[in-house]
């Protein structure tokens, strides 16, 4: 609690001495953010509460003549609803209203370092891959960041070194190293199994109960660093990039199920092992404009290092087996898999715009036989000199299973209202509607229909 | 029979002439014009934007604007808080990026952007180009007024938003001081006003202010901390140096 109250005053403190200095001076430090509030409700009755977030995002950029910038960003959040399960929580302030401090980035970038064409910047970093539009198969440098399910494309900073040398203005090379291996993180909330895999298990069991252990690459150059390379160039109206990425996978593969009786009537409980695979990522991305219209495309093909099977231990279910007895599936093959975006826009004379991509491949899905199918359309028009922003079309489909649609399909449809109040309040209305069947991201959605509400105050 | 045959010809040449000379005028003038607005080799500038709206509420928006040539331009917002650090790149045939800082990356944008309202304003994209007049629009020159010439411009590009354009030209220096907009119905859709003063050796746009007639609102534009050639470079008008 004590540090708490020091951080926001040491925030509070800050936000005021640097206003001053950048009044005083142009090239003092910089201080920007916004305050947001977050509130989501679900349209299904008893209307429970889905969703409370006030974040307050400080950002600090400092340039040093024009040679080094200094740039970070924190998160100060209370975030979720109070969980109080015994009176003991009462007297914890972090139950009743948690909380949490987050660095996003915080860099130094370091221009013209031994060569007039080389910058270097080190430090947590968001290294932002891909020309489409939130879905990007190749932004894999960063963890995704899936605690909010419903803002995709999001991802935490990574500690990494980045060196980006410009051969001109049109082509440059950009290298990435990022020692220490950083997971995606969960969703949160009552959104906290929706990427959860559905578990199969053999005929006549249930389960009851469920552990699990998960290994994470060991802290050494070989084993959780990830290094990449990108490419980047222009001509003939086109910009390119191919890129590599010498990565894991972010969301963790089940290796091992050791399945024992929980009870006399088919109960079992798991424990499972849970790894993060190596995996070789190349990709490409283009973006032009051809007659007006935006175009764009971008595609990642995965190759795992290894084939990924998954051995359930069914021996404690067989005790009068003279061997162990286990069961071994193939979860993914050492087999390249390519997902990929294609899209378009076109901004329209009377200030309205329209964006449509085709998704092959979502940002949780991987194998050949995974990967989905969909297609994502905004259309959004402005009035009264940008102040309100209206999305009455936005949203997409999804088909899982070509051969049996009626059953394996989730459309979904996210209109939207957008107020500028005044220069800096933004108030933000969204509805969340989720329809569909099957064994995917959106039809588990269903379940959650909501209205959502923000408002950001910048600074 | 014949004399009257003689007259026609003479006539039609006459006719054929005036029309050249009217318009090898009207293009010399505007040439003229291009040449006193465009003619610094870069320029950087902090420029204030004052939207105005039927009720007489005032909001501003800061930027800074770099430019080098005809092509090549850099605008980055300062304020308000909302709006800063975004920032637009324009370069040759119609290249155009929008870097926005909550992404962390630029964005190439279509140029179908350019009939929209630009951050809210009354200019387009369109507008805010810098491109010379001479190679967007035919002019014709209008009869005179006291200090100004008065041209009509048509659009060379079929997907201009406008029909034509009737720009006033000050008669001694060749800098704009008035000009119409007219849309594809040909009614008349905006209006600015230019006031120009001289910065060292370049005229320079110090205000413009431009009125949406149908919206009945006013964007004003003006200049400060006005530099130019200061040798800038191509390499100051990149991706890299638009994340910066």
């Amino acid at each position: 609690m004590k540090n708490r109250n020091i951080i926001i005053i040491f925030l509070i403190a800050m936000i005021f001495s640097t206003k001053a200095m950048e009044a005083q001076n142009e090239n003092a430090l910089k201080l920007r953010g916004y305050l947001q509030t977050d509130q989501r409700m679900l349209l299904k009755s008893p209307n429970d509460w889905a969703w409370n977030e006030n974040r307050l995002s400080v950002k600090l950029e400092k340039k040093m003549k024009g040679k080094a910038k200094f740039y970070s960003e924190v998160w100060l959040r209370n975030i979720g609803l109070p969980n109080i399960v015994h009176s003991s929580d009462l007297y914890n302030k972090n139950i009743l209203s948690p909380w949490n401090l987050e660095i996003r980035e915080a860099y130094v970038e370091i221009y013209g370092l031994f060569s007039k064409n080389l910058d270097v910047k080190i430090g947590r970093q968001r290294i932002a891959w891909g020309t489409a539009d939130k879905f990007n198969p190749t932004d894999n440098v960063n963890p995704y960041d899936f605690e909010d399910i419903l803002d995709f494309g999001r991802h935490r900073g990574s500690d990494a070194v980045t060196l980006n040398y410009y051969f001109s203005s049109d082509y440059s090379l950009q290298s990435v190293f990022v020692p220490f291996f950083q997971p995606d993180n969960l969703p949160v909330g009552m959104f906290a199994n929706l990427l959860n895999m559905n578990m199969e298990l053999p005929q006549g069991l249930v389960l009851k109960s469920f552990t699990d252990q998960v290994s994470t690459p060991r802290y050494n150059i070989g084993e959780s660093s990830t290094a990449g390379l990108k490419f980047k160039g222009f001509a003939r109206g086109v910009d390119f990039s191919f890129s590599y990425l010498w990565g894991h996978d972010g969301l963790p593969f089940d290796a091992y199920n050791t399945l024992v009786p929980f009870d006399t009537l088919g109960g079992v409980s798991v424990n499972a092992q849970l790894y993060f695979p190596r995996t070789h990522i190349f990709g490409f991305d283009f973006a032009t404009s051809l007659g007006g219209v935006g175009l764009w495309g971008e595609s990642a093909v995965f190759l795992p290092e290894h084939k990924h099977v998954m051995t359930t231990d069914v021996s404690a279910l067989y005790p009068a087996s003279p061997v162990p007895v286990m069961i071994d599936s193939v979860m993914l093959d050492k087999k390249p898999y390519a997902k990929f975006v294609l899209g378009a826009d076109y901004s329209f004379a009377n200030n309205s715009y329209l964006n449509i991509q085709y998704l092959h491949g979502f940002v949780n899905e991987s194998g050949s036989k995974n990967l989905n199918d969909y297609v994502v359309l905004r259309y959004e028009m402005k009035f009264f000199e940008d102040k309100l922003k209206v999305a009455p079309i936005s949203g997409g489909a999804v088909v899982t299973d070509w051969k049996n649609v009626k059953n394996n399909y989730a459309i979904f449809y996210v209109p939207q209202i957008t107020y500028m109040a005044t220069d800096n309040v933004e108030l933000d209305l969204t509805a969340g509607i989720f329809s569909g069947k099957g064994d995917n991201l959106f039809a588990k959605l269903a379940d959650y229909n909501m209205l959502m509400f923000k408002m950001k105050y910048s600074f | 029979m014949k004399t009257v045959k003689l007259s026609v010809l003479v006539s039609a040449l006459f006719l054929l002439f005036g029309l050249n000379a009217n318009a090898q005028d009207a293009n010399t003038i505007l040439k003229k014009m291009d040449d006193v607005m465009y003619s610094a080799k870069d320029m950087t500038a902090k420029v204030e934007i004052v939207l105005i709206d039927k009720s007489g509420k005032e909001k501003t928006r800061e930027a800074l604007i770099s430019q080098k040539g005809t092509k090549e331009r850099i605008f980055r917002f300062t304020a308000p808080a909302s709006q800063a650090g975004i920032a637009v790149l324009s370069l040759p045939k119609d290249v155009m990026y929008l870097y926005m800082p909550a992404f962390g990356k630029e964005r190439r944008i279509s140029s179908s952007v350019k009939s929209q309202g630009f951050a809210g304003t009354d200019f387009t994209y369109d507008d805010m180009e810098s491109k010379p007049y001479t190679e967007k629009y035919t002019p014709k020159l209008l009869p005179a007024e006291k200090d100004v010439y008065v041209l009509e411009l048509k659009p060379l590009s079929p997907r201009s938003q406008y029909s034509k354009l009737i720009l006033k030209v000050n008669k001694s220096e060749f800098y704009p001081t008035y000009m119409e907009y007219y849309d594809k119905g040909n009614h008349k859709l905006k209006e600015s006003t230019y006031h120009f003063v001289r910065i060292g050796k370049y005229w320079n746009a110090q205000e413009i202010e431009m009125k949406n007639l149908k919206k009945n609102h006013i964007t004003k534009m003006i200049m400060s901390d006005v530099k130019y050639d200061q040798g800038l470079t191509d390499n100051d008008f990149t991706v890299r140096k638009l994340k910066e």
